[in-house]
């Protein structure tokens, strides 16, 4: 039973760790919720199905996540209706190297679900039915929202290309 | 964005999917060919995604790797059954008296051994309710002094004898 758990750590810690940093936006924090998350796992070890542990674990922690931006009373957050995308000021002719940090703050500023759809979908690679799944949205949805946040990156990427 | 764009968009999100049919894929690079904008926007949407390949996942730092594996030390999975557990502990308690509330409230006649066997259980019980109404006593009387207690804990006692009594007289 351990030995099973701590394969799911060696191999799903750090796509939890990775979302909930994205989500959070706070180290510390991100190691909380993931902390909260395989604690759920752990306690429900029996009732996850063996092969959906990756796409159950995602959901757990990108929920748990939300529930403390929640707290956070950070209502700006949960405005769904469309994506603010700004990240803090222009960065004209960034180098390469510098791109994906810059990327990362990026994906960081969108809203949610799009900032959770860029992550599990182009940076975690996942299906998009398993995205749907995680995200409780319909397929459909999944494509139309991921679809604005690329754009919206896209668009935010050609102002500061070198 | 006209309804054009919209679907140029589209095509390009399916293309990055690797979704994009042959006959689309050779469609929009053709389109492109004469579309500087569409051009920039297709190379754009391939730069993003090769950006978002380079981030992949990160590595969860030592700490978190440590405190995961500690889990199933700290927290113990949840027993299936025990005695122990308080829901099973109530339920056991439940039962005795749930037999002497049947055995009271059954409309047929009980027979004698039956009826002097809640007869006995009720005096346990009340023999119990004395006790505890004469600790309650003291103790209200300790603090609030006879007059309280009485109305407290004597109410209680009375109250409770006296449907006992009116039952046996139905009974009879």
């Amino acid at each position: 039973m351990s030995k099973r758990y701590r394969q799911w750590v060696k191999q799903y810690q750090n796509q939890a760790w990775t979302l909930a940093r994205y989500i959070l936006k706070d180290a510390q924090e991100a190691e909380d919720a993931t902390q909260d998350a395989f604690v759920k796992l752990w306690n429900n070890q029996d009732k996850v199905d063996p092969e959906r542990v990756r796409p159950w674990l995602m959901k757990v922690t990108r929920n748990g996540c939300l529930d403390r931006l929640r707290r956070r009373r950070d209502n700006v957050e949960f405005d769904e209706s469309y994506m603010a995308g700004e990240v803090s000021g222009p960065m004209q002719g960034l180098a390469s190297n510098e791109l994906g940090a810059w990327l990362q703050r990026a994906i960081q500023g969108l809203k949610e679900p799009y900032r959770s759809l860029v992550v599990l979908r182009d940076v975690h690679q996942h299906s998009y039915e398993d995205v749907a799944g995680m995200l409780e949205l319909s397929l459909s949805q999944v494509k139309v929202y991921l679809h604005r946040a690329r754009k919206e990156l896209r668009e935010q990427l050609a102002e500061v290309r070198p | 964005m006209n309804r054009n764009d919209e679907k140029r968009e589209q095509q390009i999100n399916a293309l990055l999917d690797g979704e994009l049919g042959e006959a689309d894929t050779d469609e929009l690079k053709s389109a492109a060919g004469d579309d500087r904008e569409l051009a920039r926007k297709i190379v754009e949407a391939y730069q993003l995604q090769q950006l978002m390949d380079d981030i992949g996942v990160e590595p969860a730092p030592a700490s978190l790797t440590k405190r995961l594996n500690a889990i199933p030390r700290q927290h113990k999975p949840a027993a299936k059954f025990s005695l122990l557990q308080p829901r099973w502990v109530m339920a056991l308690a439940a039962v005795p008296l749930a037999i002497i509330a049947v055995s009271l409230m059954q409309p047929d006649t009980p027979s004698a051994s039956e009826v002097a066997r809640a007869r006995q259980d009720l005096a346990v019980a009340f023999a119990y309710l004395d006790k505890a109404g004469q600790f309650t006593s003291r103790e209200i009387n300790s603090t609030v002094g006879n007059t309280m207690s009485d109305a407290v804990a004597g109410s209680v006692i009375r109250n409770m004898k006296s449907q006992y009594k009116n039952s046996k007289e139905k009974e009879a």
